[in-house]
């Protein structure tokens, strides 16, 4: 037992003595912990709290005495460029023509700026708009249209959130018009609702599907990097050897390097798991039976899958560089950090081998953050199925290497 | 010019024959393409999206005929809303819409929070239209947008692309110096080179060169592999490109001499050079747009000199358009660091008191 516990705190001892080692395995889980959540935080917000730069050039003059459209969408424009509530800084930044400046220069020198990304969108309302409009609402479609542009910037997000903002002001336009007409039944209009599946009931928010993700990914950096890391620059400084004429067998030698990885995967887990209700005011409740259940099932895969990479890496170096390979595939196929859409075939096939993709749709699960995805057996069966393998080629390279 | 080859054959085998470095520098690029491209490719766009519907009650032809009209778009009908959700959990279809004959309501996957605002926007121009056509009207406005500039026909993959290679720039710059060369000094190998005729500034000038090999080598094949599995099609101003990786590098390998002097022990060199290699890699809008990040974030991100790197390159591969003058400043700032930097990093070299 003492064996055990030697190699076990030795195990600890060495991760948390090099600093490179405890970078990756504890700082950076924390870093992107706060990273991601921060980043995240204005996801399905509108611009967040951004302020697009904006152009309208408005050529529309209507005639006197007839109906002005082109006013409402100038008005709702001039709306979004005022002070947000609570004082924040004001959607759009709206940029207009001038007294006595001629349009289309101005146009032509704002559709430069948008291009070299000074401005954001350039809204163009065309001359005879509002008479297009009234003449397409009394006649059919085929012969009468009326025209709006939206101009963007290709290759730039901030353009493409701006078009989407006006979008959803220019959405209303036809039935402003319409309605302005008279031609336009209210009773009639279709309620809009929306309605969010996949989270039994309660409410979304990214940092607690984030923080299981952060964890789980912490636990298979320190199996993928530090276990073989340890074992494999321990038998090229010839340390295995020493041990093995020594009375510490095989079995002792894994328990206590198990003992030793679940030591520092709990530190880590509680480091993450602090920094996250702490700071980012995380939900999600790990410290449940289940969930509790699915972490000591990641650990012990991460742990076997480090073996693994011991034993067949013939170097240290050899093992570093397999472990970089597969540990990118397996974090961001695994869906730790986002949720896993449409694939292609052999990408599929890949995520559906990943131990990983099992650990984390289980866990979530079983925390009630979300739905699972896959058949609640499959997140269990899988990891324990991957530990099966890898332990049995591990302990069978091991013996190899005892025998020698 | 005999020392300066014997360097610089040293330093390319050394690179090669060091597996981490390699995978860092040729194969990360490659899975990073592969991997995002493939998981983010489509987003954004409307093609392809598979809308699930459930239409009962009044005016349930108009919805169909609507959605018909909008195009690009896979339907599949479903006879309850009990069966649609079935369908978006098990990701059968992306999104959907239910019509009970006065209510519209759009229904969506939480956790596809990356993708749900593309599919919100295409229901919000269902619902405007549908709203329209349940009254016997078609629009009176079309909306047209018209993208300006080079970058017209990018998508998610054809912007991040750029950013993926000026990050391997930067990591080749920044690690040959903080994490190559500190390493060196170690383990002393850089005492044993002192004592040879070898003048620092050609030890610096070798690693130099050999990392701009190095870097064109890997951005070339990373290119070349975005453009034959994804179709990617960039319009590469060569001038430029070259420009732009030449002064990356340089620059980041200034960065790494500020790194090598701020600390006190050169291995830890290495671990400050991981942390601001991976801060800047998140907060720079390589992966995700500075856009939609709080605005401290976007404070933070104007001041990472890999945003302006990924700009650059952004400006060269024809994915964005900017003023020429900007382009020109960046690079002249970038270049401007390393040849300041370089040479401090000469009598870093030599220096025996900062072990």
């Amino acid at each position: 037992m003492s064996a055990t516990l030697a190699i076990a705190r030795a195990q600890v001892a060495v991760t948390l003595r090099e600093r490179i080692t405890l970078f990756w395995f504890l700082v950076f889980p924390l870093f992107l912990l706060a990273l991601m959540t921060l980043i995240f935080s204005n996801v399905g917000e509108d611009g967040g709290d951004m302020t697009f730069e904006i152009t309208l050039v408005n050529l529309d003059r209507p005639s006197p005495g007839s109906a002005d459209f082109s006013a409402g969408i100038v008005e709702a424009l001039r709306h979004l460029g005022e002070a947000r509530a609570g004082g924040e800084d004001p959607l759009f930044a709206l940029h207009v023509p001038g007294e006595g400046v001629e349009p289309h220069a101005y146009l032509d020198e704002e559709l430069a700026a948008l291009r070299v990304g000074t401005r954001a969108a350039v809204v163009v309302i065309p001359q005879g708009f509002s008479e297009n409009a009234a003449r397409a609402a009394f006649s059919s479609r085929e012969t009468v249209s009326s025209k709006l542009s939206i101009h963007t910037s290709g290759g730039r997000t901030s353009s493409d959130l701006a078009a989407s903002i006006l979008d959803q002001v220019f959405a209303t336009v036809d039935r402003e018009i319409l309605t302005r007409l008279g031609l336009f039944d209210a009773s009639r209009s279709v309620v809009l609702a929306r309605r969010e599946i996949g989270t039994q009931g309660r409410e979304f928010r990214y940092v607690d599907f984030l923080l299981p993700g952060v964890v789980l990914m912490g636990f298979l950096t320190a199996g993928l990097f530090s276990v073989p890391g340890t074992i494999l620059f321990g038998r090229e400084q010839r340390i295995l050897r020493t041990y093995w004429v020594t009375p510490l067998d095989v079995p002792r030698y894994f328990a206590g390097f198990a003992l030793g990885h679940a030591a520092l995967c709990a530190l880590q887990f509680g480091c993450v798991s602090l920094l996250g209700r702490f700071a980012f005011g995380a939900r999600v409740d790990l410290l449940q039976p289940v969930p509790l259940l699915y972490l000591v099932l990641a650990a012990a895969t991460s742990l076997a899958i480090g073996f693994l990479i011991a034993a067949v890496a013939r170097t240290g170096n050899a093992g570093m560089a397999i472990a970089n390979i597969i540990n990118m595939p397996m974090m961001f196929l695994g869906g730790l950090f986002f949720p896993i859409g449409e694939l292609p075939p052999a990408l599929r096939a890949a995520m559906l081998v990943n131990p990983v993709t099992y650990l984390a749709d289980g866990l979530r699960a079983s925390t009630g953050a979300e739905a699972g995805v896959l058949p609640p057996i499959a997140t269990v069966a899988v990891p324990l199925a991957w530990i099966a393998l890898c332990l049995g080629v591990a302990v069978f390279r091991l013996r190899l290497d005892e025998k020698r | 010019m005999t020392e300066l080859r014997a360097l610089l054959a040293a330093e390319l085998r050394v690179f090669a024959r060091d597996k981490a470095s390699l995978t860092l520098t040729f194969l990360f690029p490659l899975l990073f393409i592969l991997i995002f491209g493939s998981l983010m490719g489509g987003m954004g766009s409307a093609e392809g999206r598979r809308l699930g519907l459930v239409v009962a009650g009044e005016d349930a032809e108009t919805l169909r005929s609507v959605v018909a009209q909008i195009g690009q778009l896979e339907t599949t009908e479903y006879v309850a809303p009990a069966d649609l959700d079935a369908a978006v959990t098990a990701r059968d279809v992306d999104f959907g819409l239910v019509w009970d004959g006065r209510t519209l309501t759009t229904v969506v996957d939480v956790r596809r929070f990356e993708e749900n605002s593309a599919y919100e926007e295409i229901a919000r121009g269902i619902a405007s239209r549908f709203n329209l056509a349940i009254q016997g009207r078609e629009p009176l406005v079309d909306v047209e947008k018209i993208v300006e500039g080079s970058g017209a026909n990018a998508n998610w993959l054809t912007r991040v692309l750029p950013g993926i290679l000026a990050f391997s720039v930067l990591s080749a710059g920044l690690f040959a110096v903080a994490g190559h060369i500190t390493s060196m000094k170690q383990r002393r190998l850089l005492d044993r080179l002192v004592v040879t005729p070898m003048h620092p500034a050609n030890l610096v000038a070798a690693v130099v060169v050999s990392r701009l090999g190095v870097v064109f080598a890997s951005t070339l094949i990373t290119l070349a592999a975005a453009s034959l599995v994804f179709r990617v099609e960039l319009h590469v101003h060569w001038v430029r490109y070259v420009a732009s990786v030449v002064a990356a590098t340089v620059g980041s390998m200034g960065l790494g001499t500020a790194i090598a002097l701020v600390v006190r022990q050169p291995s830890s060199a290495g671990s400050l050079a991981n942390v601001l290699s991976m801060t800047m890699m998140f907060v720079s809008g390589i992966y995700f747009p500075v856009e939609i990040m709080p605005a401290f974030l976007r404070a933070i991100s104007a001041a990472m000199p890999l945003r302006y790197m990924a700009d650059a390159l952004r400006y060269a591969t024809g994915v964005m358009d900017m003023s020429p003058a900007r382009f020109w400043a960046t690079n002249a700032v970038l270049l401007g660091l390393g040849v300041a930097l370089l040479p401090v990093l000469s009598r870093y070299l030599v220096r025996a008191e900062r072990r």
